[in-house]
């Protein structure tokens, strides 16, 4: 836990030459191992954008993201996805293989693990499958192992999401609105599986929410951004109504989950 | 990799591209206009041609050749055609691309007025769109009538959010009924034009069907009564180089022919519908260009029909011999499927592929866990599909000389023996029939 | 609409009923054409590969015994097969031949299913009862087969896997086999020359013909034009009466069904037959308007099948909206259908058009007017360069038609 902190943030800036939108603008905050740090802003606000310029799914425009004192923006592409095998992934829509099995998808994880001519004949190891089965039983999914992935309910398919990230063993867990295609009980069960995680695994995770009573109730610090900008950045407990307002604008009103 | 955010630039590049599209779909709207009527020079050709053509002077007997002075004078008088009707009324053109011209001053566009843009337009636009260097947006011909051209959609929504603003509910003009319209004159003039000249190119000739109706009575009843004398024994004359075939022989021959084309084929469509798809090719300029060369083949391969690839490999590989409808097959097959695979594959969720690029994931890890997953049950359903195709194709391509069952189709047609020809074709509806079924009750199950 | 469906007319019970029994003849057959498909395939395969070696290829025969005997002989095997075994027609279709609480088939119920078979399903009659006769007498009957969370058999290792592999592996050597020689192979190399002329001229045509070539493609492209303002003409109206939502009632269904079948037939049929057809009617003096009457004919299938089946997905509930304002028939189809599939018929005429272009270059090849002839004429005498040029003109106008009319369906849709 160096002084620089665990996954650091600088300057970053990212422009979309398609329409010309600036997404992010000059951002700049780090992150220490073991935090749970929550994203929240408007639908825009540049949420996805900064998550997936952290394991450059986009390449930024300019500044630097660093895990554990590694640049990761200057990395050539081979070195880079070797970074990205310790950053896990979660997305808003699951992002399976819907026409191949729970155990397929889950193993896909280890495809940074596995070399490629292997993964091509669809060769995992023996070790990778025990990991796999692993994973699964963690998110209490082993029984569906071998039934397809459209076939589960979206709370199942978030699950295996996350075994899926699960099996990267990753040190930093990058999370997309986890919950916002999922019922209210699901949303909050899925984010306990995340809680016990980041707690048990010490693995850092960053997830941007819509839901701020998701934020504060999982979050051990919470940022905002508005229209690409860091707005707030502190505790769960420092969001007051005034600052609530100026996260979400005048007219916005809370909106409680359980 | 820095680059300024300056606010004032991005508004700038942003209205730079929709005033791009404004001045692209300006000089497609004219162009259209001008090969209208460039049809219409064609038609009026063609009837003096075809019709009156003791009084052309030097006599020249074919639409597509014209005294020397005759192409100057049609491009000539079709743009001043194109542009007095681009001034008086909306155009089919600017219909087409959703343009009409609006005045800048006054309420409407006086008889003057457009009279001035034409005249001005003669220098603007002839003359190294020399009108069009100052301010793209409105050329010399506009600023000179006090118009622009714009698109009506655009001018739409505006007029709606001033009405907005002001708080005024706004009253939709109604829509002119299409007939009253230059557009919807023009559009029913040029169908009728179409009829005509269609009418008069393909000599269609309504008397001689009528003329000669008990004739192909004649010939539909004996195909309508089939002779299957032929179908599982040999005719003991027809006799083919590789011995003599009854239709049931040739029959499975042409099923196996369209067998091992539809493989063939698709083993090679697969990889390289990857190759022709733009998602997967974008990484690089270079990916880019292999893209562009792939469905180039594509296109190219696809544009020439089966029958006549068989009449090439007819002369390459042997007149008469299975192989070269094999082949002709085969290579239709490669690009009609490499371009249906490859549209799949451009229209696949991007989400899996993130995921796998996010767990570490190389190239061909992506393509092999993220794209073929999704696309390979529509692959099956077109492989299926094409066979369904190459089986109809394939009974006729011996036409040509490429074998199969079409042989004794058209041999038994040279004879004369028209009740064995409706045996073979009862069989080859029967097969074709059988087949669409089969492959169309495949699909439905393949593509769950 | 809807109500025809209930009326209580005798006829359309009769239709009723015959169609329910006919969705359970479907289900009771549906793993028996299978498997009785796959076992006429290997039979046929193995006495002619065996006729083939012992006879010689002359003398290579299908059954080795009568057809009759052959026929018999597989639908009892088949039939064996579904009795006593799983059979890949049970695999494929995902069922399971089980007694009652899924227990295993005893000796005696499958005995009595082998036997029950032949009077209650192969004459079709005792399908009629539900259930039916033989799944009475044996108490056996198709139970849906469970797959839960055991892994299952990768597809190399199920029976249907390895028998289509290995059917698959026959038969493509056959097909090799039978339609390519060696000296083809040959050919396909030494002779490569013969042709180069014609790839030559696509870089490089030959100008001089290239005007009356062009003329002859302004024909072709007009045989297209015709033929499918005249099919589009044709075909929207009977499409009408060719889609099974809007025909009920037992007069509609006869009609429905009649076009349906007059259409699959036509479909089934080449252009190019067409085009000979034709060109006897008409004869050759109007040879470009034969080429059009074919192309007619085809597109009217075609478009018929394509619009039909565009009105059978359109939303009912816009129908039942307009119906209940108290509208008439008529109204309905005006208010409710037009407006769903005017632009839809569009796109498939465009691409009705778009295919037409092609088959027009292609029936010239009979004679039938058009670019092909020329083509045909320039082949048949050996001069590949000619026949690169007018190649070239081809692939360019098809190209372009095809472009602009995929532009055109993508705007429309
Ligand atoms: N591929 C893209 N091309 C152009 N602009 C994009 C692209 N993706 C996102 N944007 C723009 O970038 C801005 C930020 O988008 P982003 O998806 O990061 O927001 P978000 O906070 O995740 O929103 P949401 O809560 O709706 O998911 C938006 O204005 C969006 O329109
Ligand atoms: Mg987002």
């Amino acid at each position: 836990m160096e002084q620089s902190g665990h996954l650091a943030i600088k300057n970053l800036t990212k422009v979309y030459e398609r329409g010309q939108v600036v997404a992010l603008k000059d951002l700049s905050f780090s992150v220490k191992k073991g935090e749970f740090l929550v994203v929240i802003g408007l639908s825009g606000s540049g949420k996805s954008t900064l998550l997936r310029c952290i394991n450059r799914l986009i390449e930024p425009t300019s500044g630097s993201v660093s895990l554990d004192g590694v640049d990761v923006t200057s990395l050539p592409s081979s070195r880079m996805r070797r970074m990205r095998r310790g950053m896990g992934m979660v997305f808003q829509h699951f992002n399976l293989i819907s026409r191949s099995t729970v155990l397929t998808n889950v193993l896909t994880g280890r495809l940074g693990y596995t070399p490629v001519w292997k993964s091509m004949a669809g060769w995992f190891s023996k070790a990778d499958h025990e990991l796999a089965m692993k994973s699964l039983e963690r998110v209490g999914l082993e029984e569906k192992a071998y039934v397809r992935a459209d076939e589960l309910s979206g709370g199942q398919q978030q699950r295996v999401g996350i075994a899926r990230a699960l099996m990267q063993q990753p040190s930093l867990l990058l999370v997309d609105e986890p919950v916002s295609a999922l019922d209210p009980a699901t949303s909050n069960s899925i984010m306990q599986y995340f809680e016990e995680i980041n707690q048990s695994d010490d693995i850092t995770v960053l997830t941007s929410l819509h839901f701020l009573s998701l934020a504060r109730r999982y979050g051990t610090r919470i940022i905002a951004l508005k229209g690409g900008e860091l707005v707030f950045d502190g505790l769960p407990s420092d969001i007051d109504d005034s600052r609530f307002k100026e996260i979400y604008g005048e007219e916005a009103e809370e909106v409680e989950v359980r | 990799m820095d680059q300024r955010l300056d606010g004032s630039t991005l508004l700038g590049n942003l209205l730079h591209t929709r005033a791009r599209t404004a001045l692209k779909n300006r000089a497609f709207s004219f162009l259209l206009d001008w090969m209208i009527w460039g049809y219409v020079a064609y038609a009026v050709m063609f009837f003096l041609n075809h019709y009156w053509y003791t009084w052309i002077p030097g006599h020249w007997y074919d639409t597509l050749t014209l005294p020397s002075w005759g192409w100057p004078l049609t491009i000539i008088a079709t743009l001043e055609l194109t542009v007095i009707c681009r001034n008086f009324g909306r155009s089919l053109g600017m219909r087409a691309f959703g343009l009409d011209l609006y005045p800048t001053s006054g309420e409407r566009i006086s008889f003057v007025r457009r009279l001035l843009r034409i005249a001005v337009w003669q220098l603007s636009v002839p003359v190294a769109c020399v009108g069009f260097w100052s301010n793209p947006a409105v050329p010399l011909h506009d600023r000179a009538a006090g118009t622009v051209l714009r698109s009506t959609r655009e001018v739409d929504r505006e007029e709606t959010d001033a009405n907005d603003a002001l708080g005024i509910a706004r009253v939709r003009k109604p829509e002119k009924r299409a007939l009253t319209t230059q557009w919807g004159i023009m559009s029913l003039f040029l169908l009728g034009l179409t009829f005509w000249l269609g009418w008069t190119i393909i000599e269609a000739n309504l008397s001689v069907l009528t003329r000669r109706a008990d004739k192909a009575g004649d010939l539909f009843q004996k195909i309508a009564r089939p002779d299957f004398r032929y179908f599982f024994k040999e005719d003991p004359i027809f006799v083919l180089r590789r011995g003599s075939f009854a239709i049931l022989d040739l029959m499975v021959l042409t099923l196996l022919m369209t067998l091992l084309s539809t493989v063939l084929g698709t083993a090679v469509a697969f990889p390289l519908s990857f190759l022709g798809a733009r998602n997967i090719m974008s990484f690089h300029p270079v990916g880019l260009v292999i893209y562009t060369v792939v469905r180039g083949f594509f296109n190219i391969v696809r544009a020439i029909e089966t029958l006549l690839w068989a009449t090439i490999f007819a002369v390459w590989v042997g007149w008469g011999s299975p192989f070269a409808g094999v082949l002709a097959l085969t290579v239709h097959t490669i690009a009609a499927l490499g371009k249906l695979f490859s549209e799949q594959v451009e229209g696949i969720d991007k989400g899996p592929s993130e995921a796998i690029r996010a767990a570490g994931g190389n190239f061909f890890q992506v393509i092999r866990y993220a794209v073929i997953p999704q696309v390979v049950p529509a692959f099956w359903a077109f492989t299926l599909y094409r066979w369904d195709i190459n089986v109809r194709m394939s009974t006729v391509i011996a036409l040509v000389g490429a074998g199969g069952v079409g042989t004794l189709l058209f041999y038994y047609k040279n004879e004369g023996q028209w009740s064995i020809v409706g045996s073979v074709v009862v069989s080859i509806v029967v097969v074709v029939w059988l087949m669409d079924y089969l492959s169309g009750w495949l699909r439905e199950r393949i593509v769950r | 609409m809807s109500s025809a469906g209930r009326s209580t007319k005798p006829l359309s019970q009769l239709i009723n009923l015959l169609g329910r029994s006919l969705g359970q003849i479907q289900k009771a057959w549906e793993p028996f054409i299978v498997d009785f498909a796959i076992i006429a395939t290997t039979w046929i395969l193995i006495t002619y590969t065996y006729s083939w070696f012992t006879r010689g290829p002359e003398l290579a025969t299908y059954f080795l015994v009568p057809w009759w005997l052959f026929l018999i002989g597989s639908v009892e095997i088949a039939v064996l097969w579904e009795s006593f075994g799983v059979s890949l027609g049970h695999t494929l279709f995902r069922v399971r031949l089980l007694g009652a609480d899924r227990r295993p088939p005893t000796l005696r119920q499958a005995v009595v299913y082998f036997f029950g078979w032949h009077i209650s399903a192969l004459p079709l009659a005792g399908l009629l009862a539900s259930p039916p006769l033989h799944e009475r007498w044996s108490g056996l009957r198709f139970h849906p087969l469970i797959v839960d969370s055991i892994r299952p058999r990768p597809w190399y290792r199920r029976s249907i896997g390895i028998y289509l592999m290995a059917l698959f592996v026959v038969v493509s050597v056959a097909a090799v086999g039978v339609t390519i020689t060696f000296q083809n192979l040959v050919r396909l190399f030494s002779d490569a020359y013969r042709v180069a002329p014609l790839w030559r001229a696509l870089v490089n045509p030959n100008l001089a013909i290239l005007k009356d070539s062009f003329s002859d493609l302004i024909v072709t492209i007009f045989m297209a034009v015709m033929a499918t303002l005249f099919a589009t003409i044709i075909a929207v109206p009977i499409s009408f009466f060719a889609a099974r939502n809007l025909t009920q009632g037992a007069i509609g269904r006869t009609v429905y069904t009649i076009l349906r079948g007059i259409m699959s037939i036509f479909r089934s049929i080449e252009p190019i037959v067409w085009a000979i057809v034709f060109l006897v009617w008409v004869t050759s003096a109007h040879a470009s308007f034969a080429g059009v009457l074919a192309l007619w004919i085809h597109s009217i299938a075609d478009l018929t099948k394509l619009y039909a089946e565009r009105l059978e997905s359109i939303d009912e509930g816009l129908m039942e909206a307009i119906s209940a304002t108290g509208a008439s028939r008529f109204q309905v189809l005006r208010y409710g259908v037009v407006p769903q599939i005017v632009n839809p018929y569009i796109s498939f005429t465009l691409y009705r058009f778009d295919i037409n272009v092609r088959m027009a270059t292609v029936v010239g090849l009979v004679g039938a007017g058009g670019i092909g002839g020329r083509l045909i004429a320039y082949l048949s005498g050996q001069r590949y360069a000619n026949a690169g040029t007018v190649m070239l003109l081809i692939v360019v106008a098809v190209w372009a038609i095809d472009y602009l009319s995929s532009r055109l369906r993508s705007k429309l849709l």
